[in-house]
């Protein structure tokens, strides 16, 4: 055909292809950078929210720590540490005798008193 | 010419002067490929590691005791510092730190100075907003315990760059280090930073869980803090083992150090939590008969010419338990004659004093025994009653522990690593075991040890009261003195061993009056904690046979 003057239809596929193969090697190749800078910012970002994670495990750990619990029991509760003899026991089975002794066993957050 | 062949030509001589350029690009590229992408990436790609943090330290039941958190460290290149008094003012309020320093480290004659390290997660952040020219930021990992100094003499120390110093942070640094993370990055004209791959994914190691119980540990330091900061004594030691498998529950010392501990680093003339040893010898071999009684001499007793021993009362005829209950070192020595050299010398390296127990602490002392051809009558009386030789808190520990248990002598575990605790040896008869057992139990009920009482409950154990020597005269001191006590409870099924040592008491320094108070406060909270219910009869009267 004269709109092809000429040319060989399977060369300007060849031509054609190579060009587009060109074009996505520099698409591909920006493409790997601009993922690379995501990447680099990503990271940080772990690593700072990592910190930030860690600093408040640490701030959870230090509040639960025994001697900070103590102190805290002891001032703010007026609590003192309790002698064996002190503790008083009931059946671990909750069929304790008593009125108190079995609403205190129903309580929801405290177990049953020890045997 | 057709219109082809004309395009053709018109192309080629558009195209002829590319010839040498891409000459020239194939020379650079094929030929010179190695050297200028050797140079390419020097000048641009860069290996950036993230540093693994260290395996955490929990305690059994998994409750940190140390952990490694991210953080950062600053630095000044002078070199790209343009004006210091600038740089130090701009510095300063974000740094927390005076302008002065900052422009001082900055005109130094070095190049490179850290400004701060371990930086928060916030003066990071502001920091790295900020964008200060000649100002580089390091990330680092900082070791943190978050129980403030609970157990720091056994947990230990970790220097700046992240190697242990100190106890278990050093003995077990291999074990706890992990391997950074490398990867290969390429930085652009502005300085930023593009990922390109992972040259190693690194290790993070997981964490080292302990024998040690948080809570138990808190309370033995508690214990011996009170007396500690009143000057009650000048150097104190508490520790507690599971005689039922030689597990180190706590290792608490007066005053806190975490670069040394006592426990496994020390050795102490033990005085007469030894005589242990002896009564055991006796038991096992039979040499003393039951209801034997020994004289206790008035108080004084002339073992050679020129050798006298005394004992802090006088006393009459006594059984061996009584010996034992009143703490006779005449009673004592005399069985120990009875007994003999080679077989108290053989139980003594039995229970394992004189050999490193294998803990896996750093600096562990093996103690002092003195040689077999050393025990002539006088050194084998004076080592009965605990004088003449050396053991470590924790040799002494695992003594009673093993008395506690009816014989058998653990290896001390600190370390739960999966694997089942190592029995060392069977140390005498367990009816000799059981009977002296019976005999500490009296210690407590009508001995010495009466303050280490606790009600509703059988505890055994033995005081121990020796004098120091004074390191100017080389003699025994006359008013330092090493109060201890070593017990277990509750006795009728040992769940703890507790011993608890105090170097150079003020005012009273017997060990039935200083440290068994220590032990009957620790174990009546441990028994509380536990739940125990009292094993001791309403009308309890258990005696010794002997």
């Amino acid at each position: 055909m004269d709109a092809l003057m000429g040319f060989d239809p399977r060369r300007i596929v060849k031509f054609t292809a190579l060009g587009a193969l060109f074009l996505f090697l520099c698409w591909q190749h920006v493409q790997a950078t601009r993922i690379g800078y995501q990447v680099e910012s990503t990271r940080r970002e772990a690593r700072a929210r990592r910190s930030r994670v860690a600093d408040l495990r640490l701030r959870v750990d230090e509040t639960l720590a025994p001697a900070a619990l103590a102190a805290r029991a002891h001032t703010k509760l007026g609590m003192v540490p309790a002698s064996p003899n002190s503790l008083r026991s009931l059946s671990a089975d909750g069929q304790a005798d008593g009125l108190l002794p079995r609403l205190w066993a129903r309580l929801p957050l405290v177990g049953p008193l020890r045997s | 010419m057709d219109l082809g062949l004309r395009l053709t030509v018109a192309a080629s001589l558009s195209l002829a002067p590319l010839l040498p350029l891409g000459a020239r690009l194939a020379f650079l590229q094929i030929v010179r490929h190695d050297n200028l992408s050797t140079r390419a990436s020097g000048e641009f790609a860069r290996t950036a590691q993230e540093a693994a943090p260290r395996a955490d330290l929990l305690d059994r039941q998994g409750r940190v005791l140390a952990r490694s958190i991210p953080s950062w460290s600053c630095f000044v290149d002078k070199a790209m510092v343009k004006d210091p008094n600038a740089f130090g003012a701009k510095l300063a309020p974000l740094l927390g730190l005076p302008e002065s320093e900052i422009t001082h480290k900055t005109r130094a004659a070095v190049r490179f100075a850290w400004l701060k390290r371990s930086l928060t997660q916030q003066e990071f952040s502001k920091l790295a907003e900020a964008r200060i020219e000649g100002l580089g930021l390091v990330p680092k990992s900082e070791r943190v315990y978050p129980n403030g100094d609970l157990a720091r003499g056994v947990l230990g120390l970790v220097g700046s760059e992240g190697k242990g110093l100190a106890g278990l942070e050093l003995s077990q640094n291999q074990r706890l280090s992990g391997r950074a993370r490398r990867m290969d990055v390429i930085r652009d004209g502005q300085g930023r930073t593009i990922y390109k791959s992972v040259s190693d994914a690194g290790d993070e190691p997981q964490p080292l869980r302990l024998t040690l119980d948080r809570t138990a540990q808190f309370l033995a330091e508690e214990a011996l803090r009170e007396g500690g900061e009143k000057g009650q004594f000048k150097e104190g030691v508490v520790a507690i083992q599971d005689p039922r498998n030689g597990e180190i529950l706590a290792m608490a010392a007066w005053p806190p150090n975490p670069l040394r501990s006592p426990l496994v680093q020390d050795a102490f003339e033990p005085g007469s939590t030894f005589k242990v040893v002896t009564a055991l010898a006796a038991v096992d071999d039979r040499v003393v008969r039951e209801g034997e009684v020994f004289s206790g001499e008035g108080g004084k007793y002339q073992l050679t010419p020129g050798v006298t021993i005394t004992d802090h009362e006088p006393e009459g005829d006594m059984t061996l338990a009584q010996i034992l209950e009143r703490s006779s070192n005449i009673g004592i020595a005399k069985v120990a004659d009875r007994v003999g050299a080679t077989r108290f010398y053989r139980l003594a390296r039995a229970f394992g004093f004189g050999a490193k127990t294998g803990a896996p602490l750093p600096g562990e002392s093996a103690g002092e025994l003195k040689p077999l051809s050393d025990l002539t009558k006088v050194g084998l009386a004076a080592s009965s009653y605990g004088y003449g030789l050396a053991v470590s808190p924790l040799q002494m520990l695992g003594a009673y522990s093993a008395i506690a248990n009816g014989g058998t002598l653990w290896e001390p575990k600190l370390l739960v690593d999966g694997l089942p605790p190592v029995k060392v040896r069977r140390v005498a008869s367990e009816r000799a075991v059981r009977e002296v057992a019976l005999m500490l139990e009296g210690v407590v009920d009508r001995g010495t040890a009466s303050s280490a009482r606790i009600p509703g409950y059988r505890a055994a154990g033995k005081t121990g009261t020796a004098r120091k020597i004074d390191p100017l005269t080389r003699k025994y001191s006359t008013s330092a003195f090493t109060a201890s006590f070593v017990g277990f409870l509750p006795a009728s099924a040992p769940r703890w061993t507790i011993l608890v040592i105090l170097h150079e008491p003020k005012g009273a320094y017997y060990g039935g009056l200083v440290a068994a108070p220590i032990f009957a406060q620790l174990g009546s909270r441990l028994l509380a904690l536990a739940g125990l219910p009292p094993d001791r009869p309403a009308a309890a009267a258990l005696t010794a046979r002997r």
